[in-house]
């Protein structure tokens, strides 16, 4: 359960994104990825993630090795990821986009599914059941489980976001900016949300975000990242501490 | 009560029938027929956001297979038989999607289209050129459908089967993931839908559909005739699809009812201004100024138009495709 | 010597498509917009030019003018039709132009009918010799008249200022009105020239092969073209189109007659068809499996 990158590197057109990064997820830990724009936090997640193909370096989770792989087959070694950027997702109703999440397996033999034998009803039936207990309620999204995602607000499509995204029930969960755009109070519910899948499912969470009060209140380690480059990694007091971050990152000067 | 609508207004279709004269049992079954064909076009444009301008042909595939296998003398297999060819043609067809995005898949669908038109004309020996391959009344379940009534609830009854397939396909996981699919090949990946995979089924189900549609189409027509198979056919579905209701499955309903009667009614109104041979460019000009109207004004069709008049937005079926 | 006549014919057509190739690669540079109506202009043109022609117009004032109308038509459907649907999805857009070419080939067919009507003689007809090789005057004066016109084009928009205007805000629309270009002054602009060269080639196709409505089909040949040349390149598409009118050229002349007397002696199939109509197809559908850019254009990266 411990996600291992090594040394991996990505450019697009020449221009470094991500330069021999490496760090441990260790099984259950909450590891926050924070740098400034541009720094390469973005690319990395979608390496992990089989967005991007890196063109050196390894990435281990379990014992899969994920660089190259097809989106769709990460998912499958139980790992999930959100969106920085939410789509807007057109016709899906909230309880749709969730059941998504839960992954492709479940739609039996789609030829089948012209019958009707396997999908339809019962199944579907089953479906809001569970998701709803698990997911929908713990988040708040209950009473919206019905309405077109395009009537949300922001906040709440990133919180359905997520919601899609703990659906599969992630050993991994990957977060791109998880409580960029939202409210203080959107966010807080959204960060005692995310610590409290950890201590519930042991989850495994990499997540980038930008709200220091955030990373610093639910991390257990931050990696930092500037210019495609790593330039620390520590606990959330040291990473206050040091003085090359507080330049970079905080924008500090002397 | 609305969710047992679709089963009244079927048996009340079966019961009318018959006290029909010949010529609105014909246009029954061209309806019944266009909406089969409109319902997986749909499926395909409408919510899978692939763009085919391969419609026609497909369809032609189907009369071709259904007219062979009938006059072979299988039942209703010759049916089933069509569906599965074109399914496979579909698949085949839509293997540059596998690797191709939005305009240059439409680009080689419309490649597709004008192939099979060539082979539907050349392939003498399969498809008899271009006298067209004389299709024999067939047999379904042992009952001859030889006459326009028996043609019209033959079609009412695969339409609704057709229907209720389609709309298993659109609340399944399946249908869902076409739907993101349709919004964003990224974001579809990126949430782990297997795109290639999804593209398949598309094609595979709305390519047996299209199959279907085409063969009970031969067998009302008693003909296969390459010219019937054109790109202006494709064309008439894509502009149905506009009219009723991109991503909408009643849409697609109301689209094939517009199609197969405004000839009619222009016919009727044209008889009075001695429109002569231009009916069929009037018929033109309007269908052209409709899709026109329809995608600068209300881009959800006439659906939309009827929930809005209903006081009700939340109309499922946004033809918002990117 | 055939294969020189062959050649010359297939020039000569391959030259037409790539002026018409050219108007869809121009609007779709600057607005995104695929144009399926571009056939329906060519068709325009030729009968806009035949009706002025008819009304007693001598040919010096009835083909510029059918041009300059024909460009006018198309700034008209730009301001009319394209501009409310400028935040429409890019698919509602190109089914739009779709709904143009119906409504075109609608009007044209209810006030013509669908026999072709006889082009008047505009060119000097008669067989030229060049060393051997025959060819009749006016596919000369229509090949040559394309190629000029194209490469005058492409000239104008690398070289002058308002082409540098066009290509700006083609590239980047927001940094063009940054710049104080007007950005929707130049996607009507596009829609203009594209329309004029697109009714000069449907006047070239009249005086070779008459006026019909079918004259819309040659927006779709188009579509191989510009696949083949890469959407968005002006040099690629007069080089595709070329191309292609030499590939359809040598299967009418060589391919077919060969592929046929195989066939007849070894099928039932006694004919090939109009197979020189499809090959241009074939060649798209192995292109997008084989190089999806086209063999001219980029690649262009995708981001998540």
């Amino acid at each position: 359960m411990t996600l291992q990158v090594t040394g991996v590197s990505l450019s697009f057109g020449g221009i470094k994104a991500v330069s021999d990064i490496s760090f441990t997820v260790h099984p259950g830990q909450i590891v926050a990825l924070i740098g400034p724009n541009g720094a390469g936090k973005t690319s990395l997640i979608n390496s992990i993630a089989g967005s991007y193909v890196p063109e050196a370096g390894t990435i281990q989770w379990k014992e899969h090795r994920l660089e190259g792989r097809a989106p769709h087959t990460i998912v499958s070694y139980g790992v999930s990821r959100t969106f920085q950027n939410v789509a807007t997702l057109h016709d899906l109703t909230v309880l749709d986009l969730v059941k998504l999440g839960v992954g492709p397996k479940l739609a039996a033999n789609p030829a089948l599914t012209l019958l009707g034998w396997s999908s339809v009803r019962g199944q579907e039936q089953h479906f809001r059941q569970t998701l709803t207990t698990e997911v929908l309620t713990p988040l708040g999204l209950a009473d919206q489980a019905d309405q077109p995602i395009q009537t949300l607000s922001y906040g709440s499509r990133k919180i359905v976001d997520l919601a899609r995204a703990l659906a599969s029930r992630p050993s991994l969960l990957l977060l791109d900016e998880p409580v960029a755009g939202l409210s203080a109070s959107e966010a807080q519910h959204v960060a005692s949300t995310i610590h409290g899948i950890r201590e519930k499912f042991g989850t495994t969470v990499l997540m980038v975000e930008h709200k220091m009060d955030v990373v610093m209140g639910i991390s257990d380690r931050i990696v930092v990242m500037a210019s495609g480059k790593k330039i620390f990694e520590g606990l959330p007091a040291e990473v206050q501490r040091d003085q090359e971050v507080r330049r970079v990152y905080l924008g500090e000067t002397q | 009560m609305k969710r047992y609508l679709p089963y009244l207004l079927f048996i009340a279709a079966l019961a009318i029938t018959p006290f029909l004269d010949r010529f609105v049992q014909s246009l029954v079954y061209n309806f019944a027929i266009a909406a089969m064909a409109a319902l997986a076009v749909n499926i395909m444009i409408g919510f899978a956001g692939q763009i085919t301008f391969a419609a026609g042909a497909l369809i032609g595939v189907g009369a071709y297979a259904g007219g062979l296998l009938g006059n072979a003398g299988l039942d209703v297999v010759s049916l089933l038989g069509a569906g599965l060819v074109t399914a496979a043609i579909s698949v085949f067809i839509g293997l540059p999607a596998l690797r191709l995005r939005g305009l240059y898949f439409a680009m080689s669908t419309l490649a597709a289209q004008f192939i099979l038109e060539y082979l539907f004309k050349n392939v003498d020996p399969v498809t008899n050129g271009l006298s067209g391959l004389l299709i024999e009344p067939p047999k379904f379940f042992g009952i001859a459908i030889d006459t326009e009534f028996r043609t019209a609830i033959a079609a009412l009854i695969l339409l609704l089967l057709v229907w209720l397939a389609c709309r298993n396909l659109t609340q399944s996981q399946l249908g869902r993931a076409f739907l993101v699919m349709r919004e964003s090949e990224i974001v579809a990946k990126g949430m782990g839908i297997n795109v290639p995979q999804t593209k398949f089924w598309c094609f595979a189900l709305t390519g047996f559909l299209m199959g279907i549609a085409g063969a009970m189409l031969g067998f009302s027509t008693h003909i296969a005739n390459p010219e019937a198979f054109g790109i202006s056919l494709s064309v008439d579905y894509v502009a149905m699809m506009i009219i009723g209701g991109l991503g909408s499955l009643t849409g697609s309903l109301i689209g094939a009812a517009f199609i197969t009667l405004m000839p009619e009614i222009i016919q009727r109104i044209g008889e009075h201004l001695h429109l002569g041979s231009r009916i069929f460019a009037v018929r033109e000009i309007i269908f052209g100024a409709l899709i026109m109207l329809f995608l600068i004004f209300e881009p959800r069709g006439i659906v939309a138009l009827f929930s809005s008049l209903k006081g009700n937005n939340q109309t499922p079926g946004a033809s918002t495709a990117k | 010597m055939i294969s020189m006549q062959l050649a010359v014919a297939g020039i000569a057509i391959g030259s037409v498509y790539a002026l018409i190739a050219l108007g869809i690669v121009l609007i779709y540079k600057a607005s995104g917009v695929v144009n399926f109506a571009q056939g329906g202009y060519v068709m325009c043109g030729a009968y806009v030019t035949y009706a002025l022609l008819q009304a007693g117009l001598s040919p010096f004032i009835a083909i510029p003018l059918g041009i300059l109308l024909l460009g006018l038509l198309g700034s008209a459907t730009e301001y009319f039709v394209l501009r409310p649907m400028l935040r429409a999805p890019v698919v509602a857009v190109m089914m739009v132009t779709l709904g143009i070419l119906i409504t075109m080939r609608g009007v044209v067919l209810f006030f013509y009918g669908s026999d072709t009507q006889p082009f008047p003689r505009v060119f000097p007809t008669g067989l030229m010799s060049f060393g051997g090789v025959m060819i009749t005057s006016n596919y000369l004066i229509a090949a040559t008249a394309s190629v000029l016109l194209v490469v005058a084009f492409i000239i104008f928009y690398q070289r002058t200022t308002l082409g540098l205007m066009q290509r700006a805000s083609a590239d980047n629309n927001k940094a063009a009105l940054a710049i104080g270009i007007h950005v929707s002054n130049q996607i009507n602009l596009a829609w203009f020239l594209s329309s004029a060269l697109a009714g000069f080639g449907g006047i070239l196709l009249a005086t070779l092969n008459g006026v019909h409505d079918s004259l819309a089909d040659i927006g779709l040949i188009a579509f191989p073209v510009i696949v083949l040349g890469g959407l968005s390149s002006l040099g690629g598409a007069l080089l595709a189109g070329i191309l292609l009118g030499l590939l359809e050229s040598f299967t009418n002349g060589m391919l077919a007659p060969t592929l046929e007397m195989w066939l007849r002696a070894h099928t039932k199939i006694y004919s090939v068809g109009a197979i020189q109509q499809v090959i241009p197809y074939a060649v798209l559908v192995l292109v997008l499996f084989g190089r999806p850019q086209g063999i001219f254009g980029k690649r262009g990266a995708e981001r998540v």
